[in-house]
């Protein structure tokens, strides 16, 4: 089998861009559809509103909680999914409990991802079970659960995530449950904000054909990946497949680590992770064709 | 309030099959294989290398219908194995490519990390981070610029 080739091109504490070559189509596009999708984050999934006077409505207000970014290092292992936690209600092994209570006494005031409150353990009003998962809550990553914004990334440029803005006399105060998942049961546990993929910037196979006005080249520039590949020769070649797959991953910053070092190695959690998941699943599969 | 568990499109029910194999009986050395809870990211994956396998004749597969998380894979084999051993050997090949890509992953980062470390010497203001709350453990020998 052909010996797969990955090269990173570029690196962000947010970002980073790769070329993958000796795979198949069909395997690279796979990689993309699991680092959208099937990577664990922590996202808010419960919210009860107590106040609400604001502008926007109690589901406006609840989605959009929902899709602020909480820093998920190592929610892999560091936290369990609701429906594999013996508890019956919540817990400190499957839920983070934030507060939100704001109220403008004075003027104008933004609520922002900086109000919410992360709430300890100790401090929920329900029962526990005391059960000795304690190794779980020591995997957890530095600032788990804050949410992504000043707080985690030393950029003094970085801005708190907006929510709502009040006027004076208006109040907010809710309760949020945050809940590990994956972005196939909704889009908010997505560790990515987008994924380009690209093969083929020549459009040497002739996968697309472009529409144009009056000249092709004029009207459809080549991509940043076409200095990567030859230009396309004179004779068609129908037996060629692609080849070169170009990535591009940008993440909402769940997934970013907080630490000026580690930023670099962000993604390795949000591709190796996914990819030993799959892995299960092959092995799953394995098994139960061997049976 | 009534609505079905969001994650039942992905994980398995009680009881329930993550992969049936019916053998066809109309055509040679062919087989159905329905596997639950999975989607196009398995689907095409194994599809695509059972085409590079040459002991395979056919191979397609289809998600009936978008609500229902299962998808089905048609496997015809020239009759040197079956399909289930063919499905095997791919799932193999699937599972060595992808921990190969794993390794060429951590690879480029720590050296990525060693490049970026030295083009930006004293990192991004507010000063350096503590280090040791992150999964991978760090190379033994690698150099810090702190490192005296």
């Amino acid at each position: 089998m052909e010996e797969p080739t990955l090269r990173i091109r570029e690196l962000q504490k947010d970002r980073v861009d790769f070329v993958m070559s000796g795979v198949d189509l069909a395997f690279a596009n796979s990689l993309r559809r699991v680092i959208m999708a099937d990577v664990a984050t922590v996202a808010i999934d419960m919210v009860e509103i107590e106040v609400n006077t604001t502008v926007l409505v109690d589901e406006f207000l609840s989605h959009r909680l929902g899709m602020i970014p909480l820093t998920s290092t190592n929610c892999e292992e560091g936290m369990r999914y609701k429906r594999d936690c013996p508890c019956l209600g919540f817990c400190r092994y499957c839920a983070i409990v934030y507060e939100i209570d704001v109220r403008c006494t004075e003027g104008e005031m933004n609520v922002t991802s900086e109000h919410l409150t992360m709430i300890p353990p100790d401090q929920w009003d329900h029962d526990e079970e005391a059960s000795a998962a304690e190794d779980i809550l020591a995997k957890r990553g530095k600032n788990f659960g804050v949410p992504a914004g000043p707080a985690t990334d030393p950029d003094p440029q970085r801005k708190p995530i907006s929510l709502v803005r009040l006027r004076k006399g208006q109040a907010l105060k809710a309760r949020c449950i945050a809940r590990k998942g994956i972005a196939k049961e909704h889009a908010k546990w997505s560790p990515c904000s987008a994924v380009g993929f690209e093969y083929d910037p020549h459009n040497k196979l002739r996968h697309t054909s472009y529409w144009f006005e009056t000249d092709e080249k004029a009207e459809w520039p080549l991509s940043k990946n076409a200095i990567e590949e030859a230009p396309p020769g004179d004779v068609f070649d129908f037996t060629a497949v692609p080849e070169q797959f170009y990535f591009d991953v940008e993440t909402t910053g769940s997934l970013n680590p907080q630490e000026v070092c580690m930023r670099v190695r962000l993604p390795v959690p949000a591709c190796a992770w996914k990819l030993t998941m799959q892995c299960r699943v092959w092995q799953s599969c394995k098994i139960s064709l061997l049976r | 309030m009534n609505a079905l568990p969001r994650f039942e499109l992905f994980t398995l029910g009680d009881g329930e099959k993550a992969i049936e194999v019916v053998e066809d009986t109309k055509i040679p050395n062919a087989a159905t294989i329905r596997v639950a809870k999975q989607d196009h990211t398995l689907a095409n994956m194994i599809r695509g290398y059972l085409l590079k396998n040459p002991k395979v004749l056919f191979a397609g597969y289809k998600v009936p219908h978008p609500l229902e998380p299962h998808f089905i894979l048609k496997i015809q084999t020239d009759g040197t194995a079956t399909p289930v051993e063919v499905l095997q050997e791919v799932c193999t090949t699937l599972l060595t490519l992808v921990a190969k890509i794993e390794g060429k992953f951590k690879e480029q980062f720590q050296q990525k990390e060693l490049e970026v470390g030295l083009e930006e010497p004293y990192g991004a203001p507010g000063g350096r981070l503590p280090r040791g709350d992150y999964t991978e453990p760090r190379r033994a020998n690698a150099m810090d610029y702190l490192d005296f």
